[in-house]
């Protein structure tokens, strides 16, 4: 089946570069780890090595967003649902020991793979939290893509850079999707705080 | 070394030496970027020999790039902060701030040159961890001139978190080439809409005591 080699060639490239880093990871290294032939690399990949490394780091990036979909989907709001990925993605990310180990070796060749994929990134978030919105009451003014936008801008930024925050506390990750998250976006979410209810207006 | 205060793509033609091979850096980056300027090309830029370059900066090119860097951010930080230090609330403060930080990194062809040609040099410093460095920077210079528009029982602490809030929102709204964005963050009147939208209210008010009893 095409899928199960194409996902067979992509994880082999993930363990080579384990192993040997992004920069001197080959196809040949590759094709030995999946146990085929190059040609077969190439059939998959004609881009050839640049094509494999880009689509590897695509396919782990999206994996990981699929994993904290599915972590914030229990969540019943939406300062819930920012809140547990918040914490749950940047532990993953802490935890992530090949990201960690390429950042460290190897950051200029990642980071650059990582911001062609992070427009893509940005819009998937930016359409899940804009269909998140929609069943809430927004303060009055606010655009819904704007805030959206806002949000999944906000959201990868501390992803990768908690800063002063501690995304590892409940109470500091509350506060923080409380104040500046959603503290003018959705009626009652501000500093008050007057959580439990929400009008979910049909319109 | 002189302390940086002002950005050195406004060196003036007289100014110190090793201000002058700086300045002279940055217009070459802002050209060619940093992999394919050589010494040469920045002594030539500077007005001066290779061999007063090295006496200079003894230690080449990777010296030149680092102070260069190292100057520009804060100069930058220094700038903003007079422009924040003016300001009459907090809307007002964290607009001037977002206002003239997009300012200043749109003129900045070196800095525009790498994001836009050599993003590797570039993301090092404002991905992860690596933007930790500005964040602290922003907490020491612009954050201080925001308490004084904060409640003050935590006027501290939220004048820190609002200081890394614009630090996040230049990065993933005016360095990120990206035309989906919302706002337009050159132009006062929408800066101003967009902070008094998503950052004023975020302001926690003064809290008497820890009694904060919720259902």
């Amino acid at each position: 089946m095409s899928g199960d080699t194409r996902s067979r060639l992509l994880a082999a490239t993930l363990a080579c570069v384990e192993r040997w880093g992004l920069a001197k990871t080959t196809i040949e290294d590759v094709a030995a780890e999946a146990g085929l032939s190059r040609a077969t690399v190439y059939r998959y990949f004609p881009g050839g090595r640049e094509q494999l490394i880009s689509e590897t780091i695509t396919w782990e990036v999206a994996g990981f967003f699929a994993r904290v979909a599915q972590e914030v989907a229990a969540e019943p709001t939406v300062a819930g649902q920012i809140r547990r990925g918040l914490m749950f993605g940047h532990r993953a990310i802490v935890e992530h020991k090949l990201l960690q180990q390429v950042l460290a070796a190897e950051p200029e060749d990642l980071l650059t793979e990582l911001s062609t994929s992070s427009p893509l990134v940005h819009g998937v978030i930016r359409g899940y939290l804009d269909d998140l919105l929609s069943g809430e009451t927004l303060v009055p003014g606010v655009d819904r893509h704007e805030a959206a936008d806002y949000l999944a801008r906000l959201y990868l930024s501390y992803l990768g850079t908690p800063g002063r925050w501690d995304l590892a506390d409940e109470a500091s990750v509350d506060r923080l999707v409380r104040t500046q998250f959603l503290g003018g976006v959705l009626a009652g979410a501000g500093g008050a705080g007057e959580p439990g209810t929400p009008q979910p207006e049909v319109r | 070394m002189t302390v940086g205060t002002q950005s050195l793509l406004d060196a003036p033609a007289d100014a110190p030496l090793r201000d002058r091979i700086l300045s002279a850096t940055l217009r070459c980056i802002g050209r060619w970027g940093v992999t394919k300027t050589t010494l040469d090309d920045i002594a030539r830029a500077a007005g001066c020999s290779r061999a007063t370059v090295y006496r200079a900066f003894p230690g080449g090119k990777d010296v030149l790039l680092h102070e260069a860097a190292t100057h520009e951010i804060l100069a930058f930080f220094a700038e903003v902060a007079a422009d924040v230090d003016a300001a009459s609330d907090l809307a007002d403060a964290l607009t001037r701030a977002l206002l003239d930080a997009t300012r200043r990194l749109r003129r900045h062809e070196a800095l525009q040159y790498l994001v836009a040609h050599e993003p590797g040099v570039i993301l090092p410093y404002t991905s992860f961890d690596g933007i930790q460095p500005l964040l602290d920077l922003a907490a020491a210079t612009v954050a201080p001139l925001l308490e004084r528009h904060l409640p003050t029982s935590s006027a501290p602490q939220q004048a820190a978190e609002l200081s890394e809030w614009l630090v996040r929102v230049v990065l993933a709204y005016a360095l990120d080439v990206d035309d989906e964005a919302v706002v337009d963050l050159t132009d006062p009147a929408d800066t101003r809409r967009f902070v008094t939208t998503f950052a004023v209210p975020g302001v926690e008010p003064d809290q008497p005591g820890p009694d904060r009893t919720q259902p």
